[in-house]
């Protein structure tokens, strides 16, 4: 089992491109998706049953779709966010194991309160999508396209 | 000459506070107030907005809390509409609240307050969390974490995502459940309830002695919350009841929407957190208390077999209702059960996988006030609307406002409890903020009278002294 978990707020401009990408998509009975707007230590509890699991996120730091595998990160105490590989960490903490863990990133450029999605950042979900299925399917990660 | 201690932020809890306790010549505690240093300033904007809008509007006061609003705000634009919603629908956004109280409950629990008293109130900060939870007992943690999860799946599935659903719409709800979400709710509960029990059991086995859970302060007050029309515990209709601290009635079966009949609302200039009171008794002396521990304090009973069990265990540890603020923790976990026990009851009833779930209307009154019980205790959301359906005014009386009063009272009596001559550790200072955590307040949630707020400003110079006061009454 597969679980495809988008981070983000549809209402700060970019950063809802994952709630977009993972929305817009019908899903098997092999996978999961989830939309959140941040990750919480309770999410856990469904990592805890599958095999694979996606963060699909939106990333400043980020020119061109990336998809890669993470691990866990040390633990830490709550904040008003928890990273991937925090929430791994938890995940390995408490139930004693974690699963194939991917991050997908896809470039946002403006996360302005009440904005839509831009342009540029809109166009790299094409991109963003055809990575999702690679690794749905499990088949060859496709090549990069910056900025398609 | 006057010391003050500052406890600032307040951690662990839901938005922004600081604590100021005064001591005076001999370093004993004359006095102390819990500052809510935030605004929200929802009652203000709303104006304008069409009551349709409200659901989805106010939802968003709160990341925690989106439920307990679209639910409040629904049940108001329902009475604007004059309509009565469907029985499904009611069934429907009780079941989701029922999740809301479940998750709520389980953050507060094990999340924010569990630390304090499994770990120690004198431990190390750096591991009196969460963390320190899980490596000390992560059984345990891991049960919350169960807990909350499922609290959070029911809303997903329910309203389509856990936080800031659209779903209860003015006149029901906009989409029914599904029977394969009925079935996974129906499968997890056996899981959940055991859960319950058994976290309850556990609990009750570390702090059976008064002495235990005299830590964070006692004292006396009216309670406040729904209940239904035979006193058994409600969560989303009925009346209001208010009971002394020896559990006699004071008030009965009060309707909801003539709530600011007995409600007065005050203000102070340090805090922007109204302070609610009963009006017979006037401000400061009419204080209440809401939430788990006024819901179960104002309650002939449960309604379900284990939950009344447990009530009736928990109402022999007391002489008449118990006022230690350490008990809601306990009423937490017994209502976390109760909410399991009426899940089963409402998804073994094929009504709730019925499509009528909505009504129809227009605007047929000016004026509507929508209450159910949020975990943190009674929500009231009251508008004023024109013609055309758009908010002239609003008023909210969140859950944690109506426990101000209270939570000030509880800084006071901890402190004077602990700080003797001046002196003051970390641990006497988390207990403090353990007497608020206790209430498991939502600043966020709370804060939104404004342009009748009274403030005052202190500039105050780099020395430190105080240069020029500004106040506005």
């Amino acid at each position: 089992m597969d679980l495809v978990i988008g981070i983000g707020n549809t209402l700060r401009g970019d950063d809802g491109l994952a709630s977009v990408l993972v929305n817009q998509r019908t899903w098997d009975d092999d996978c999961r998706s989830l939309v959140v707007q941040q990750l919480t230590p309770e999410l856990s509890d469904l990592l805890k049953d599958v095999d694979r699991v996606l963060f699909a996120d939106a990333s400043i730091d980020s020119r061109e779709v990336r998809l890669e595998r993470i691990a866990s990160a040390e633990a830490r105490g709550i904040g008003h966010a928890i990273s991937p590989a925090s929430l791994l960490a938890w995940t390995q903490r408490l139930f004693e194991r974690v699963p194939e863990a991917w991050l997908l990133a896809i470039p946002g450029q403006s996360f302005e309160i009440g904005a839509p999605i831009g342009p540029v950042a809109r166009g790299f979900l094409s991109e963003a999508g055809r990575r999702l299925d690679a690794w749905r399917s499990r088949s060859p990660l496709p090549r990069v396209v910056v900025g398609e | 000459m006057e010391k003050q201690i500052h406890i600032e932020p307040v951690t662990r809890i839901e938005g922004h506070a600081k604590i100021s306790i005064f001591l005076d010549d001999a370093g004993d505690v004359r006095d102390a107030q819990f500052h809510v240093t935030e605004l929200r300033g929802f009652e203000k904007f709303c104006e304008g907005r069409t009551l349709w809008e409200m659901p989805g509007l106010t939802a968003r006061i709160c990341g925690i809390c989106p439920v307990s609003h679209i639910l409040a705000s629904a049940k108001a634009c329902d009475a604007l509409m004059a309509v009565r919603i469907p029985e499904t629908a009611q069934r429907l956004r009780r079941l989701m609240n029922l999740g809301q109280f479940i998750q709520s409950h389980a953050l507060s629990f094990f999340y924010l307050s569990a630390p304090d008293f499994l770990l120690g109130w004198d431990t190390d900060p750096a591991t009196r969390n969460v963390i320190g939870l899980i490596v000390d007992n992560p059984v345990l943690a891991k049960k919350g974490i169960r807990l909350r999860s499922f609290g959070q799946q029911v809303i997903d599935r329910l309203g389509g995502k856990r936080i800031h659903p659209a779903w209860a719409v003015p006149g029901g709800v906009n989409q029914a459940l599904d029977e394969s979400d009925r079935q996974w709710i129906r499968n997890q509960l056996p899981e959940v309830k055991a859960i319950a029990v058994e976290t309850l059991g556990l609990f009750k086995q570390a702090f059976a002695s008064g002495e235990a859970r005299d830590v964070i302060g006692s004292y006396p007050s009216m309670y406040m919350g729904l209940v239904a029309s035979d006193g058994s515990w409600e969560h989303y209709e009925g009346g209001l009841r208010i009971v002394d601290a020896a559990g006699e009635t004071v008030v009965d079966h009060f309707d909801p929407s003539r709530y600011d009949e007995m409600i007065g609302e005050a203000s102070e200039p340090w805090t922007y957190l109204k302070f609610p009171y009963y009006r017979p008794v006037g401000y400061p002396d009419g204080m209440y208390r809401v939430g788990p521990l006024g819901r179960v304090n104002v309650c002939s009973r449960f309604g379900t077999p284990l939950a009344d069990a447990e009530l009736e265990e928990f109402r022999g540890l007391s002489d008449g209702r118990s006022g230690r603020v350490f008990d809601y923790h306990y009423a937490r976990l017994l209502e976390i059960l109760a909410s399991v026990e009426r899940m089963e009851r409402l998804v073994a009833d094929d009504a709730i996988v019925s499509t009528d779930i909505r009504a129809e209307a227009g605007v047929n009154a000016r004026e509507g006030v929508g209450i159910h019980e949020a975990p943190r205790g009674t929500l009231i959301h009251h508008y004023w609307i024109d013609r055309n359906g758009l908010i002239e005014k609003a008023n909210f009386i969140v859950s944690t406002g109506h426990n101000n009063l209270a939570m000030n009272r509880a800084v006071k009596e901890i402190a004077k409890s602990y700080i003797r001559k001046g002196q003051v550790s970390e641990g006497i200072l988390n207990r403090v903020e353990g007497g608020i955590r206790a209430y498991d307040p939502c600043l966020s949630c709370s804060v939104h009278a404004v342009g009748h707020m009274p403030l005052r400003i202190d500039v105050v110079a780099a020395d430190g002294w105080v240069q020029n006061t500004l106040v506005q009454e």
